[in-house]
């Protein structure tokens, strides 16, 4: 069980590396569609299944996407993530309510963004990018970190609020309430669920490790990216019980159980706040 | 005068080759080491000059640095994490964001300029440098994160916060980054920059204000 996690990670060693945008090995594993060893990214493919044309730079610390748009293909991103654009692509602000909600879908947006507005987590507006005649966006998070790009074939993946960057295609996301527990931590109240056919990007506070987890595996909730696959995942506190959780300094964990695989990033944004906040006034 | 980068691209480090006599004018507070045959002169260049400076985001005042008695070494940094290129300068000069200046040959004039008085409320883009010279020269400038060039053809759209520098053969102009105010104020992109004309553009990954601003709203305030 314990050596599982530790196989996965130097497997994918390279998804975190430098220089190599486009080719994630987890894309090219997910697409099968693509010859092994071919030279050109899946995403160049003509196919039903081809990702839209897009570089990730600057990473693994400062890493910023740049999409190709071509006509009629939209890029919804998180607001206030974008960087750049050419003229001619329009951005439109949507709530993010998720593909056709109704009235009731707005609704529930409406109150799941104000519980979010108190318990901390990002906006819940969301740009609309197109351009009728082709042109670029530039988008980057705004924590130092790295972006990953991940194709969509119908599977679902949960990532952590503040993980989501974009995405295009048929992509629908919902939120999902991490329980009353999670309430207690900033981090892990709630979920963002993302599943359909389309590209995803996400990112993170620090590197982001991929641990493929077959069994149970324990993360902390302030380094949990996302996860997918058949998990489960319970969260208490690191110990157990309330004193281990404030003698510890662990605070709250997600307990995962099954196969699949998480995502953790390696730095947590709850700890720079606590490491900074003495210092701040003197 | 020779710059090198080191440590990039995530922490780089400016090593600054000054021959005898050669001077380089650095943002005070850029000075990481140097040999000791290399002399710092304080000036503000003027009261006006110096007060228009701190409007701009800048310090009051700027350090020369002269290496005496043969070859010099100087080292410099940015403040944020990030990036540093080496800009050789032009006919036409750089506009600067103003708080990516870190250092100038001496034959560069830096003047203080209004960037667009629409600019006020975005936290950059009130005052940006622009960066002009006789002859030859260079200037070094620094950026929160990657830095990336990018080529305008009289059709970008940049978020002002993300600006490190630009050709001073484009003009510009700061507006509202949505069709309407309220639709630029949901969209969470702040003020953005129009550029016309031809010319590169430098921009930086990370944006210092909404960093600042994301990190900051989460601390106990000052007092």
């Amino acid at each position: 069980m314990l050596q599982a996690p530790v196989e996965a990670r130097d497997s994918r060693m390279n998804l975190a590396t430098e220089g190599r945008p486009n080719v994630d090995p987890q894309q090219q594993q997910l697409v099968p569609a693509a010859p092994a060893g071919a030279e050109a990214p899946a995403y160049r493919d003509n196919s039903a299944q081809a990702s839209i044309p897009h570089e990730i730079t600057h990473g693994p610390a400062f890493a910023m996407l740049r999409v190709d748009l071509p006509p009629g293909q939209v890029v919804i991103a998180e607001a206030g993530a974008m960087v750049a654009r050419h003229t001619g692509v329009a951005m439109d602000v949507k709530m993010n309510a998720g593909k056709d909600p109704g009235f009731f879908g707005m609704l529930k947006a409406i109150v799941i963004a104000l519980i979010r507005k108190v318990v901390g987590g990002e906006t819940f507006f969301v740009n609309h990018f197109s351009a009728s005649q082709g042109g670029s966006v530039w988008i980057a998070p705004t924590m130092s970190g790295q972006v990953l790009h991940r194709r969509m074939n119908g599977e679902t993946i949960t990532l952590s609020t503040g993980a989501f960057l974009c995405s295009a295609g048929d992509v629908d996301m919902s939120l999902k309430f991490g329980g009353f527990r999670a309430l207690f931590a900033r981090e892990g109240a709630f979920f963002l669920e993302v599943s359909g056919r389309g590209d995803l990007w996400f990112t993170s506070y620090g590197g982001i490790e991929a641990i493929d987890v077959n069994g149970t595996y324990i993360v902390d909730n302030g380094h949990l990216v996302g996860y997918e696959g058949a998990l489960t995942f319970d969260i208490r506190s690191a110990g157990g019980g309330l004193m281990g959780m404030v003698a510890s300094g662990e605070g709250l964990v997600c307990e995962f159980k099954g196969q699949g695989r998480v995502y953790i990033q390696s730095r947590n944004h709850s700890s720079l706040l606590s490491w900074l906040r003495p210092l701040v006034g003197g | 005068m020779q710059i090198n980068l080191l440590h990039r691209p995530a922490q780089a480090l400016a090593q600054v080759w000054l021959e005898p006599n050669e001077s380089i004018v650095a943002e005070s507070g850029a000075m990481v080491g140097m040999t000791t045959n290399v002399q710092m002169q304080t000036q503000s260049g003027g009261l006006m000059k110096g007060l228009k400076r701190m409007f701009g985001g800048e310090s009051f005042f700027r350090n020369t640095f002269t290496a005496h008695n043969g070859n010099g070494e100087l080292l410099l940094a940015h403040a944020l994490s990030g990036d540093m290129s080496v800009l050789e300068m032009t006919q036409h000069g750089y506009f600067l964001q103003s708080s990516a200046f870190i250092a100038s040959s001496p034959t560069v004039n830096i003047e203080t300029k209004v960037g667009g008085f629409r600019g006020f409320f975005s936290g950059a883009g009130v005052f940006v440098l622009k960066a002009v010279s006789q002859g030859p020269g260079q200037v070094l400038v620094g950026g929160f994160g990657g830095i990336q060039e990018l080529m305008c053809d009289g059709n970008i759209v940049i978020d002002t916060g993300h600006l490190v520098a630009w050709d001073a053969t484009l003009t510009y102009t700061v507006g509202k980054s949505g069709a309407g105010w309220i639709a630029s104020y949901l969209s969470g992109e702040g003020l953005v920059c129009h550029f016309k004309g031809q010319g590169r553009i430098w921009i930086q990954t990370r944006n210092p204000v909404e960093y600042g601003r994301s990190v900051g709203s989460q601390l106990p305030p000052r007092g």
